[in-house]
């Protein structure tokens, strides 16, 4: 009798142990997949800063981890701004209906930024209607300038596809104008403690805006300033313009159209 | 065992897989089990051979140990976001019993604390030399020397993250297909052989044995073979060399014209004047260099030269699913082997142009 009870409650000890082994690993196992996913979900991250900043200044931020230093990550470099803004689009705001107007926006940003991200450049922010891209800036490229003229080239064509669609929708069409210079400038993370971004300081940005503006000066769409030109491909066919004085600049700035390039 | 790379956009492969039996023969016999990538390269032999010729693993190696190897494999690999070389690497980690979640704590950086500070300065130059090239040349081999590296071992680990950089660009660019090698360490069958298959990769996985340098090289990169004179690393680089100048698939004009693009684009300085010098003796003026170096065309350049040219500054710095679908768009433009000879001739620039500036002293 005693040894049936021990029996039993030696076997009833072994499934409990049993169970609890059981439950272990089932335990074990569901936080090793979320440490998985967790850890995917890191590496999508990483990924996704690489698209905003340099690989090397990402690697840089998280091996400092919160004891940043963003004057250690700062370089001087050579890059070639893109400027583009609409053009009318505070008269348009008025007229359209939020929803609309956000959908209408949306729709240009993101073919605007097909267009510069296939040409190897990088947006580093949307102003209102603007948009501010780089070419360079993340990675060492020699071939900046015809980068960005053809990305120039390739919104141009991109915006007029994308005002076919507009007007099959009874919505008016849209205007982009296109600065672009090329310059030396201070690239790093700037910013505050609370919100910090990778960018690009100094007169090169300024001027990229400033010749955007001469467009409707000008009348044309796409202007870039003579610092391109050397490194230009000779195939693109360009237009001198007068030169114009732009604020902060102490000699008018020569620019240049770009018609098309020759295939 | 979840890749970190799984999610890494992939394009489906474009090169019909053609059988060739000597190539994957030899393959077998120097590394001690088939490949599945090679009856994708048999149209370019020198492609195929190369990518085994050159491999660290089998006989190159005679500072480095090939335990720093696969680690520096897996992390450049995953630098260069390439599916199956890092699918390839993990699954060798993994058979000779590397658990999984050690993998992934190499792969997440968490390892450091416990691996040797020389394991830990290699990995950190592979990745930084797949990340800026050239350019960061001085400041890694800096860093090598503070962590007690002497010039060989320096030179051998040059070699080995110019491998990556080339094997990584040849199998991502075609898209060579990574479920095979990715399941492998899923597979019932696998699993129960691992104990064999480790021991199978242990047999033929073996040091390299100084090797004098016969043949004096006659082709561009004559320094950098030369500088590795006295290592196995020497003659098999020369011969890869001389096999891709004696493909006929491209002219030695184009293949020099993309090896041009790559230096100029990774600001080698190293590499650039040699390469330099053979154009002008295939006739192209300084003139007419700087043109195509600049503008990534020229008038005088043929049509396949105006298609790889530009298609060769693509390998530089990519998205995988970006370059593959710019390598798929040319395939009505170019012949296979043309195309895939291009992709080699790139994708060896790039590995070479990373070496040079270790190896030869990157100002």
């Amino acid at each position: 009798m005693n040894r049936t009870i021990v029996a039993v409650a030696v076997m009833a000890l072994l499934a409990a142990l049993a169970g609890a082994l059981y439950r272990q690993r089932r335990h074990t196992a569901s936080l090793r997949a979320q440490l998985d996913a967790a850890a995917a979900e890191l590496q999508h991250l990483q990924e996704a800063c690489s698209r905003l900043a340099p690989a090397g200044v990402v690697q840089r931020l998280i091996a400092d981890g919160l004891r940043l230093s963003p004057e250690a990550a700062a370089e001087r470099k050579v890059v070639t701004a893109l400027f583009a803004d609409l053009v009318g689009f505070t008269a348009m705001s008025e007229r359209l209906e939020p929803a609309v107007l956000a959908r209408v926006l949306n729709g240009y940003f993101q073919r605007m930024s097909d267009a510069i991200h296939e040409h190897r450049g990088h947006v580093s922010t949307f102003l209102g209607d603007g948009i501010l891209a780089y070419f360079g800036a993340l990675q060492p490229n020699p071939w900046q300038c015809n980068d960005a003229v053809r990305a120039a080239l390739a919104m141009r064509a991109a915006m007029r596809e994308y005002n076919v669609e507009l007007a099959r929708e009874g919505l008016p069409a849209l205007a982009v104008g296109i600065g672009i210079h090329r310059g030396t400038g201070l690239a790093g993370m700037i910013g505050s403690r609370e919100r910090m971004e990778y960018g690009f300081v100094g007169r090169t940005v300024n001027l990229a805006a400033r010749v955007q503006g001469l467009t409707r000066t000008h009348q044309v769409d796409i202007l870039i300033t003579e610092a391109l030109r050397p490194d230009l491909d000779t195939r693109f066919v360009l237009a001198p313009m007068p030169a114009e004085p732009v604020k902060g600049i102490a000699e008018p700035v020569v620019t240049y159209a770009v018609r098309e390039a020759l295939s | 065992m979840a890749s970190a790379l799984e999610h890494v956009a992939w394009e489906p492969c474009w090169i019909e897989p053609r059988p060739d039996r000597a190539l994957e023969s030899h393959a077998r016999r120097k590394q001690g089990m088939s490949n599945p990538a090679i009856p994708y390269f048999s149209s370019v032999p020198w492609l195929a051979r190369g990518l085994v010729d050159l491999h660290p693993e089998y006989g190159l190696l005679m500072q480095i140990d090939h335990h720093i190897m696969d680690l520096v494999g897996l992390v450049v690999s995953q630098e260069n976001s390439c599916r199956f070389c890092y699918a390839a690497v993990r699954a060798m980690l993994w058979a000779q019993g590397m658990s999984t979640e050690r993998i992934q704590g190499v792969e997440q950086d968490q390892a450091r604390a416990d691996l040797p500070p020389r394991t830990v300065a290699a990995i950190a130059f592979g990745r930084s030399q797949s990340r800026s090239g050239p350019v960061g040349a001085r400041a890694a081999r800096d860093a090598l020397r503070r962590a007690g590296l002497g010039t060989d071992e320096m030179k051998e680990l040059a070699f080995v993250v110019a491998f990556l950089d080339f094997s990584n660009r040849a199998h991502t660019i075609p898209a060579i297909p990574t479920r095979p090698v990715e399941r492998i360490p899923d597979q019932l069958l696998m699993r129960l052989l691992r104990p064999l298959v480790n021991r199978i990769l242990r047999k033929s996985r073996y040091r390299g044995q100084a090797t004098s340098l016969d043949r004096v090289p006659s082709y561009p990169y004559v320094r950098l073979v030369r500088a590795y004179e006295g290592s196995p690393i020497a003659p098999a680089l020369g011969r890869t060399l001389e096999e891709m100048w004696g493909s006929r698939h491209l002219t030695r004009r184009c293949k020099l014209l993309m090896l041009a693009v790559v230096a100029r684009g990774l600001a080698c300085e190293v590499c650039a004047p040699e390469i330099g010098e053979a154009l002008q003796n295939e006739g192209m003026t300084e003139s007419a260099i700087a043109h195509v170096l600049t503008h990534l065309d020229a008038p005088e350049l043929d049509p396949v030269e105006r298609i790889l040219v530009p298609f060769a500054r693509d390998t530089i710095w990519y998205e995988p699913a970006v370059v593959q679908r710019r390598a798929r768009a040319l395939r009505d433009r170019l012949t296979g082997p043309q195309l895939l000879e291009g992709i080699g001739v790139a994708s060896l620039a790039n590995g070479l142009c990373r070496m040079g500036a270790m190896a030869l002293d990157h100002p």
